[in-house]
């Protein structure tokens, strides 16, 4: 699903964030991705997304070479792709409702459908009472639990998490590493990065462990 | 295609309520926009009215005859033989001194106006109908007949005419002037409102191109709000000229009648419509689609 072939991502300023990464994940795993802040994890979550493009090497998502593609398709590859980010990237001059809709608006999708998706969504992350609320009057957890919602509406096949358990205290941390874990179970790739590797050790799936821009044992 | 189709009309519907919801914001713009239009608009029409009016003189040039004071009858019977059999001549009419004075009279509502005078000062005179409508076979003819015995004077009727198309033409050319340069306004115009929106909506296109939004995608609502705006703006338009020709026509009749001319501006045809609203919308588009590829790519997604 997702393979990483000798991959270095170096930012303009010179800075080189992944060092020849070479790892691949399979179809409908979870995976964990831990390490200090500034070790790279954001940066390898953006290759997978095509926000980044890699510097050398060659990223194949969903069989698709990213390093190859116009800048013109990636939107594409970005659509099969649910995304939760670590700043968020809620809108704050619309509803919940109306943050969870954007994807589908993008996409294209039927109104009448799209609403049956947000709401199925939003009941999916427990904040079903909430879609007329503005995001401002969330607190940090619901605030990531719409995220989360937004990453999921459209039925990716695969979903991306940047630290979605930062700031959150651990048993609120649990339930949301137990909602990425009911995705998974109904067949969907699950990326998840964290710096407090307890939350992941739990859960006895594979960890990718990164320390400036290389993995570690 | 049919989705494709149904994404386009989401995007017009939604564009357009945008712009209705938003009244005070919008209507500064189209008050821009549709001023703009209308200037160059009312110039057109004044110019064709003329066009037309002129036209209608000149359809039907026609020469005058004056005699001479001392005209005799027999020398109007020589000059009423000659136009019979004269080649160039479709046909005149002979119109007395006599005729002429009370026609003036009756015309002027001057009764008893040859009381004061010394005599009838008009001279007898022929309206010559020209078989050719040529300019030069006219020149040609006038001089003839001006050289007939006991003629004063052949006037030509449409030399002023031709000097009033001269003044046409100049109408025209500062119409075309004005409306290439308000042209170029109406793009910047739009290029303006679309940038500001565009910068006012950031977060959302940030966003959107964060999870997967295509360029097009992107564009699409600024576009529709510069159709839509652009459509508005030229309707309005239409409305200022065809409310600012209904307000002159009036006028301008009132002071035509002083010299028995019946002049008025007239409307867009359905046709000039289509063209200007289509333009307007055209150009609008423009200026949204440069103002959106500008910034656009600088509103970055990473
Ligand atoms: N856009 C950028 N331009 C230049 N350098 C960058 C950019 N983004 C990240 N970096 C650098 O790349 C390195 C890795 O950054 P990255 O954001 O991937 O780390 P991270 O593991 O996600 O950290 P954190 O846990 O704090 O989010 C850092 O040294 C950072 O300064
Ligand atoms: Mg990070």
């Amino acid at each position: 699903m997702i393979q990483f072939d000798q991959v270095t991502k170096r930012y303009s300023g010179g800075v080189e964030a992944l060092k020849n990464l070479s790892f691949s994940i399979d179809s409908g795993e979870m995976v964990f991705l831990a390490g200090h802040s500034g070790a790279g994890k954001s940066t390898l979550l953006k290759l997978i997304s095509g926000l980044e493009r890699a510097t050398s090497g060659s990223v194949m998502v969903s069989g698709h070479n990213l390093s190859k593609l116009r800048g013109s398709q990636l939107p594409f590859v970005r659509q099969h792709i649910g995304v939760v980010f670590q700043d968020h990237k809620i809108l704050f001059d619309r509803n919940v409702f109306d943050n969870v809709m954007l994807p589908l608006d993008i996409i294209g999708f039927d109104r009448r459908e799209a609403a049956r998706r947000v709401r199925a969504a939003l009941d999916k992350v427990g904040l079903l009472g909430k879609e007329k609320v503005m995001p401002i009057r969330l607190s940090g957890g619901e605030q990531q639990r719409l995220c989360i919602a937004r990453a999921v509406v459209h039925r990716p096949a695969i979903l991306i998490a940047d630290e979605p358990s930062a700031n959150l205290d651990r048993a609120y941390a649990l339930d949301i590493m137990e909602l990425f874990k009911s995705f998974h179970q109904v067949g969907v790739t699950v990326l998840i990065s964290a710096h407090d590797e307890t939350l992941m050790e739990d859960y006895g799936r594979r960890i990718l462990r990164l320390k400036e821009g290389q993995f570690t044992a | 295609m049919k989705h494709y189709l149904f994404l386009h009309w989401q995007s017009a519907r939604t564009a357009l309520a945008k712009i209705l919801r938003q009244p005070v914001g919008s209507l500064l713009s189209l008050a821009m926009l549709s001023i703009a239009m209308a200037l160059p608009l009312s110039l057109y029409l004044t110019v064709m009215s003329i066009q037309d009016w002129v036209g209608k003189l000149t359809q039907t040039p026609q020469i005058t005859l004056f005699m001479e004071q001392s005209a005799e009858t027999a020398d109007i019977a020589a000059v009423s033989s000659a136009l019979k059999t004269h080649p160039r001549v479709k046909g005149y009419t002979f119109i007395s001194k006599k005729q002429a004075l009370t026609d003036l009279e009756k015309r002027n509502g001057l009764n008893g106006l040859t009381e004061g005078l010394d005599g009838n000062p008009l001279p007898d005179a022929f309206v010559v109908t020209p078989a050719s409508l040529e300019p030069k076979q006219l020149e040609l003819l006038q001089k003839e007949l001006s050289g007939l015995p006991m003629v004063e004077e052949a006037q030509f009727d449409a030399s002023w005419a031709k000097r009033l198309y001269g003044m046409v033409d100049l109408g025209k050319h500062l119409t075309v002037f004005l409306a290439l340069a308000l042209s170029v306004a109406l793009v910047l115009i739009t290029h303006n409102t679309i940038r500001m929106q565009i910068l006012a909506r950031r977060d959302e296109i940030e966003v959107s191109k964060l999870i997967g939004a295509t360029d097009s995608f992107i564009r699409r609502p600024f576009l529709y709000h510069a159709l839509w705006q652009g459509l508005l703006a030229g309707l309005v338009a239409w409305g200022l000229t065809a409310w600012l020709i209904a307000v002159a026509n009036p006028a301008i009749a009132e002071f035509a009648q002083l010299y028995n001319e019946r002049v008025e501006l007239r409307g867009l045809s359905p046709l000039e419509l289509a063209l200007v609203l289509g333009c307007a919308v055209l150009l609008a588009t423009l200026g949204a689609r440069l103002a959106a590829d500008h910034h656009l790519r600088r509103v970055s997604a990473n």
